[in-house]
């Protein structure tokens, strides 16, 4: 395996983490596709108290041997496998080409001004939190500008969205800083106070208690912008009245997007992204840094934003990761999860694009990489030729596996559950411990995903004589496959259609997502099965065979 | 590396962690260390692992709805199979004295049920005739899963009963063990000893206890996973109104709690979600101060909430009794101000995190320091792991208030100070 770990973006977050790696024993390639690295700006408040302590860092990065630093730099391409990746980088027109046992993706985010969207034209009236933050700091030397210098200063707050603590913050900071100003008022106009970081509720009750008026709007407020003169009005709901206001200065705030590359690196690095262009998809399963793919870790304001603390939070999270994955370079491959049978494989691609984790690869025929593969099924439960096979889930074994559960003699219905092992397995074995009160027909099989359920599993149940076949997956958004649950379902809905062309009640057959903690909710769905069951009388394929 | 440094690696010990709380923070401190190659000792006052949140319940509604609750139990299965991580339940730190090492005292209460011999079949819990006595964990993974409440155990009272000693058929049950008490010496400690719930009692105007259908969220989450449902705890009948009511207990100046929970805005929408995903016709009404957010996109879903749940900006005052058990809030109509009554089936209180109990003792025996609230405080702005104190680190809600997510995030973090502190490279300790 290979000691390197590219890491990607050169703001505060990439420097931190280039630096753990480098102490943690990493070799790093640092790519930025800037012209240099460092922080631009303050990147919060944060980060402006602590800027000694960043430039220190900065200086040991730039000075450590271990780090290389590619400024105006940008991936191109990625192959290989976790701890042995290559990749392709574009500087200033030419390639180079890099081995590297992770990546950790440590971008930035972008901040955006909302004029736009409060409809405000950018003047001498009208600045961004940035812009006037830059006021503030160049006026402390020389005062502020414009005739006495008393201002009635008006900030606009998550009214035209949601918002973050992070805006707040930096909203709160600038209104204490201009109250505290001879004859200035800061008045701030906003939807929510987001309060929910440390320290923020104490600096929301100091500025309010330096005299920094706080109007909270439930909806837009009229704005009227006519050359210097400003008027804004809204309803108050503490007044009960309109208020208008005529404000000598406009800060608007700034929204938090994710970095202009993301989408580029997405596609290069085949890792996925949430609703927001943020990296990582809302899953509880990758949090802190995991992504859909072993050996590449977001990190920082790449999947979310976040102040410069959480972002070296992560920083370390990440450097655990790749600890784990890479150790000293010697690392023992895992053990094989999934083979891929030779002869039966036509190479037509299906495990290649089902799978969630980047963990098949093209070599004249497919490849799987142990290291990457989760081991969750969905490649063998998809391949058209059952070319594929899990090693302690092999076909054989779930055929003998279903073909004993119906073996045994109940007195119910007979039902076979098919429960994913991060969910309804846990749930139902919760169930047991608890002495919940279960379907005496019930069968549990283990699988290491719903995603694994293949169509074939489900008719073989019902052909051995099951009554009934419970699938059940992990809920929506939590598979830890990302779309074994989804994979499961349809796969439900076909078998579903196959039962009703040979005239079989499609309701024996029922998909069903649940949680690890959910015991309650095992027992009810396998007792609605049974009851269910008992009206619909004995399978027909049974009774014909005992006819 | 030369041969010579790799034989010393082989025979060299590895390094010990004490890790003070077996909440969702200390359980993931533990496990990150133990992937550093370290050993733990993994100290909680309770009879269980897993602290608060494995208290808490599944919240999918169609989708899952990111609560993490389940990444704790995820957790726990993951530190109980790991056999570096040896664990102390009911057991306290009460002394530790700082060497080359740190050296510690431990009290501990006799568990009574022996975890080796457990087989967890259940029968001293069904047949003690003492309610509450014998007392199972949340979840499945609580090692031993029965623990006996000494108040509440006759033999405790008048040694009037030894049944479930003499039932189990393993001889895992020994009701005269003693407490004890354990002295032993780490490398680096983590604190994560979590926090308290606000106790509604500490707000009188809200008559908590009075009114058996006014509970607080926490109530609600055993509910949820125990029951899998909403019950009105007076007649067992499910809800038709709910309110839930923010900030008890944070964001009050007048308590002396200037500090967001950061938490209950979440688990309050994604639990009226969970509610009205099981009965689509309950109205659910949110009163609040302001709405923070939690998790990844969360305009979206703020939004969906807003489609299916009732947002009031307004904090109710005193509660009242009504006519078959309901509850009456008054509030302020947010367009002209004038007072609305109006009656609820169920009305949740939202309470907050507080400092831990512990936090002002275990501050004094390791020489750290608290903030304001009484929360544990950092050294570095830009590291809140990090105490006035080298080798001893803090994760989780014993540092401020977190959601799941945060606290495990910290957790890492605090594991990777110690291995930093400790001088691994590589991420293990072996080899250095």
């Amino acid at each position: 395996m290979d000691t390197t770990v590219l890491v990607i973006g050169g703001g505060w977050n990439g420097i931190k983490v280039s630096f753990e790696l480098a102490c943690a024993g990493y070799r790093i390639v640092l790519i930025e596709s800037g012209t240099s690295i460092g922080g631009q700006a303050p990147y919060d408040h944060l980060a402006s108290t602590s800027k000694q302590e960043l430039s220190i860092l900065l200086d040991r990065v730039k000075e450590d041997e271990g780090i290389e630093v590619l400024v105006s730099t940008r991936p191109v391409s990625l192959t290989g496998v976790p701890g042995d990746f290559h990749i392709r980088l574009e500087q200033h027109g030419q390639i180079l080409e890099k081995a590297t046992g992770a990546v950790v993706v440590a971008l930035e985010a972008e901040r955006v001004s909302m004029a736009e969207a409060y409809r405000l034209s950018p003047g001498e009236n009208v600045l961004n939190q940035s812009q006037f933050e830059h006021v503030l700091a160049s006026t402390k030397e020389r005062g502020l500008p414009g005739g006495d210098g008393s201002k009635d200063v008006l900030f606009l707050v998550g009214l035209q969205q949601e918002g973050s603590p992070l805006v707040m913050e930096r909203a709160m900071r600038s209104a204490l800083e201009i109250q505290a100003s001879e004859g200035c008022q800061a008045t701030v106009l906003v939807g929510n106070v987001k309060l929910a970081e440390d320290g923020l509720e104490s600096l929301y009750k100091q500025s309010r208690e330096k005299g920094v008026l706080y109007f909270k709007l439930k909806g837009f407020p009229r704005i009227r912008q006519n050359g210097s003169n400003l008027r804004v009005g809204f309803f108050d709901g503490v007044l009960h009245g309109d208020v208008e206001l005529t404000p000598d200065l406009l800060v608007v705030e700034e929204a938090i997007r994710p970095h202009p590359e993301i989408r580029d690196l997405a596609r290069v690095l085949g890792v996925d992204t949430d609703a927001e262009g943020f990296f990582q998809a809302d899953n509880v399963h990758y949090l802190p840094v995991r992504s859909n793919r072993e050996g590449i870790y977001v990190m920082g304001p790449a999947r979310r934003p976040c102040n410069l603390s959480h972002g070296w939070t992560d920083a370390q999270n990440a450097v655990l990761a790749v600890c784990h994955l890479l150790r000293e370079g010697k690392r023992l491959v895992p053990k094989e999860k999934a083979k891929i049978h030779r002869g039966k494989c036509t190479i037509c691609l299906t495990c290649f694009r089902v799978c969630p984790h980047g963990a098949i690869h093209w070599d004249n025929r497919a490849v799987i990489s142990s290291a990457a593969c989760q081991g969750c099924g969905i490649c063998a439960g998809e391949c058209p030729m059952d070319a594929i096979q899990l090693v302690d889930y092999r076909d054989d074994q779930m055929e003998a596996q279903i073909l004993a559960s119906t073996e045994k003699g109940v007195d119910g219905p007979q039902i076979i559950a098919f429960c994913c092992q991060n969910s309804a397995y846990e749930a139902g074995q919760m169930a047991r411990l608890f002495g919940s009160s279960l379907p005496e027909g019930l069968q549990i099989i283990k699988v290491p995903c719903a995603g694994k359920v293949d169509v074939e599993y489900i008719l073989t149940a019902f052909e051995a004589g099951a009554d009934g076949v419970l699938v059940l997956a992990c809920h929506k958004d939590n598979c830890k496959s990302q779309q074994g649950n989804t994979f499961a379902e349809w796969r439900v809905e076909d078998a579903g259609r196959m039962l009703e062309e040979i005239g079989m009640e499609k309701e024996r057959l029922h998909f069903a997502t649940i949680a690890s903690n959910m015991s309650v909710e095992f027992v009810r769905i396998t007792r609605e099965m049974e009851d269910k069951l008992k009206e619909l009388g004995p399978n027909r394929i049974k009774k014909q065979a005992a006819g | 590396m030369n041969q010579s440094s790799e034989e010393n690696s082989q025979t060299q010990t590895p390094k010990k962690v004490l890790v003070i709380g077996g909440g969702i923070a200390g359980l993931t401190a533990a496990w990150e260390l133990t992937r550093l190659n370290l050993d733990v000792e993994l100290v909680e006052r309770s009879s269980f692992l897993g602290g608060h949140a494995i208290q808490f319940c599944c919240k999918a509604a169609d989708e899952c709805q990111k609560c993490g609750a389940c990444s704790v139990e995820k957790r726990l299965l993951e530190v109980i199979q790991e056999p570096r991580i040896k664990v102390c339940l009911r057991s306290e730190l009460k002394g530790m004295n700082r060497n080359s090492r740190f050296s510690y005292t431990l009290s501990r209460q006799p568990l009574h049920i022996d975890p080796k011999k457990c087989t967890n079949c259940g029968l001293c819990f069904e047949k003690c005739p003492a309610p509450g006595a014998i007392f199972r964990g949340y979840s499945k993974n609580n090692v031993p899963l029965y623990a006996i409440n000494e108040g509440k155990c006759l033999y405790f009272r008048d040694r009037s009963c030894t049944l479930c000693q003499d039932l189990c058929s393993e001889k895992a049950i020994d009701l005269d063990q003693e407490q004890g008490q354990i002295s032993d010496e780490a490398d680096a400690i983590v604190v994560a000893s979590g926090f308290q719930a606000f106790d509604p009692v500490d707000k009188p105007r809200y008559g908590y206890g009075i009114n058996k259908n006014l509970i607080t969220a926490l109530d609600l989450e055993r509910m949820l996973r125990e029951q899998g449902d909403v019950v009105r705890p007076s007649d067992n009948k499910a809800p038709k109104k709910i309110a839930f009511i923010q900030c008890v207990g944070s964001r009050d100046h007048k308590l002396g709690h200037g500090f967001c929970s950061q938490v209950c805005c979440a688990y309050a929408m994604r639990m009226a979600e969970a509610i009205r995903h099981r009965h689509p016709e309950t109205k659910v009404s949110i009163f609040y101060m302001d709405i923070q957010n939690c998790g990844k996109n969360f305009s979206k879903f703020y939004k969906r909430c807003k489609d299916s749940i009732r947002f009031v900006r307004f904090m109710p005052g005193d509660i009242f009794q009504g006519d078959q058990d309901q509850l009456i809030l008054f509030y302020g109509d947010e367009k002209d101000g004038h007072a609305v009554r109006e009656p609820f089936d169920l009305v949740v209180l939202s309470v907050g995190i507080m400092p831990g109990s512990s936090n002002a003792g275990l501050a004094d025996m390791l020489k750290l320091d608290l903030d304001e609230h009484g929360f544990f405080s950092f050294a570095d702005p830009l590291d809140s792991t990090s105490t006035s104190q080298p080798g001893i680190f803090l994760a989780g809600t014993a540092q401020g208030p977190k959601d799941i997510a945060d606290s495990m995030a910290q957790a890492g973090q605090a594991a990777r100070r110690v291995g930093q502190y400790l001088g691994i490279c590589f991420g293990n300790s072996t080899t250095y």
